[in-house]
This record gives C-alpha cells, sequence and structure tokens, in this order.
C-alpha cells in the first residue's frame, strides 16, 4: 500500500487523459519534495462525476477535489505546504481557476 | 467543504430534482452553519445494488466541531428536504454525517477555518453567486 494516496475527483469532460497523467506527475512531484517520500509510495487515481451529477452552491460544479491521505500522518506546516504546491500544480497543468479546485490532505 | 453525497438507485432521481435538492441543500447547510455557498458541494452517486431500508443514502463530511445537536438537525433538516423534493418514502432514505479538521482541507486557496472562526476574508471568497 502506498504510503500517499490521492484520489482525484471531477467533473466529467474537463479533464483529458494526457492532462491527467501531468496532473499525476505533478502530485507525485510535489508529494515527493514536501514529504521527501518516493514515487513508488505514492499513488493517484482519477475518477469522474458525470454531467449534472455534481452541484456546488446549488449550481452545476466545475469543480476538482483531490483527496490526499499520508500514512502516518504529516505535520501541519508541512500538510498545508503541501497543499497550496498541489494547488499550484494543478492549476499550472490543467488551467483552472483557485476557485474551482479543492484540497484535502489527511492522516491516515 | 460541507460534501453531500447522495447514494440513490439508478434512473430514480432525474436532473431537475437533483438540482432542486442541490439548492436546497445549500439553503439549509448556510443557513444552519453561515457557511459561503460556494463551499456547499453536493454530488448524486448511481448505484444498482443499494440496500433495502437505504436505498437513498446521503455521507455527508462536514468541518468538526460543531455541537452535537447542531449536527443532528442539520441531519435532520437535509433529510426531510430530500424527501419532500423528492416524494421519496422517508422509510427508504438514510445517512449520516462525518467529520474532519478544517485544518485538513485548502478551498479556493484558503486553509479552511475551524467552525466559529471565520474571517471576513473567508466569506469574501465566497466564488459563486447566490441561487436562492
Amino acid at each position: 500500500m502506498a504510503k500517499v494516496q490521492y484520489d482525484c475527483t471531477m467533473q466529467e469532460g474537463q479533464i483529458d487523459a494526457e492532462t491527467r497523467a501531468r496532473l499525476a506527475d505533478g502530485l507525485a512531484a510535489v508529494t515527493e519534495q514536501a514529504l521527501g517520500v518516493g514515487a513508488g509510495e505514492i499513488s493517484v487515481s482519477f475518477s469522474d462525476i458525470p454531467q449534472g451529477f455534481g452541484f456546488r452552491g446549488g449550481e452545476p460544479s466545475t469543480t476538482s477535489l483531490v483527496r490526499g491521505s499520508v500514512a502516518g500522518g504529516v505535520e501541519q506546516p508541512v500538510r498545508v505546504e503541501l497543499m497550496r504546491a498541489i494547488c499550484d500544480s494543478w492549476m499550472e497543468i490543467s488551467g483552472c481557476t483557485v476557485d474551482d479546485l479543492v484540497v484535502t490532505v489527511r492522516d491516515a | 467543504m460541507p460534501y453531500y453525497r447522495w447514494r440513490v438507485p439508478e434512473g430514480s432521481v432525474p436532473y431537475d430534482t437533483r438540482s432542486e435538492v442541490a439548492k436546497a441543500f445549500t439553503d439549509i447547510h448556510c443557513g444552519s452553519t453561515g457557511a459561503p455557498r460556494s463551499f456547499v458541494h453536493v454530488e448524486f452517486a448511481e448505484s444498482a445494488d443499494a440496500p433495502a431500508g437505504e436505498r437513498y443514502f446521503l455521507d455527508g463530511f462536514n468541518r468538526a466541531g460543531r455541537p452535537e445537536e447542531v449536527k443532528q438537525a442539520l441531519l435532520s433538516d437535509l433529510l426531510d428536504s430530500f424527501v419532500s423534493i423528492t416524494g421519496v418514502d422517508k422509510s427508504e432514505v438514510g445517512g449520516r454525517i462525518n467529520e474532519g479538521p478544517a485544518s485538513w482541507s485548502m478551498e479556493g486557496g484558503m486553509v479552511l477555518p475551524e467552525p466559529g472562526e471565520e474571517t471576513e476574508e473567508w466569506y469574501a471568497h465566497d466564488g459563486v453567486a447566490a441561487g436562492g
């Protein structure tokens, strides 16, 4: 089992396969830098919310969610650093805005 | 956060109804907690093998730190709203709200504040217009 797992959920049709691969690489890179873990200890999965099934503020959602879990936990300053790095990487690669991204990094 | 995810039988809740439920949930959650509307996420996931008695099940996830009575009232209001809008029999509806530390999440580029510690800056980040 990977030390760091990311489950990424996005709205159907918003992010293509090639971009997902780059997003996964970006997640691995920032995680390696923030936590010092190797790429082999990081897993990334993607799933889609079908069109018309995701809402935010009562309106159709354009938001992606990155849910991370770190085995053994992480100190809060490092967590914040990692979440910021994930936001920056995700926005740069996908072209989304900061309002279209939710990032969670929980202790596992 | 909050994140509300409904598991429903396939084809049982049409788009217009899902939209109405999402709006109602946003109203209820924001009315109860004061959270910005844009932080309320509602998702529907269709399932072919939902267990009897819980064919319609709400899995919620909120920031930790609210009194138990507030959480229970919120869950009750959400479930009642779903039943009222969809017409589904209440005996087929279940739900729970799990919680996690606010500080584990970043939304709109900001670490979420603990309940009761929200700043004006956080409210100013409400990027979704109020829909009613």
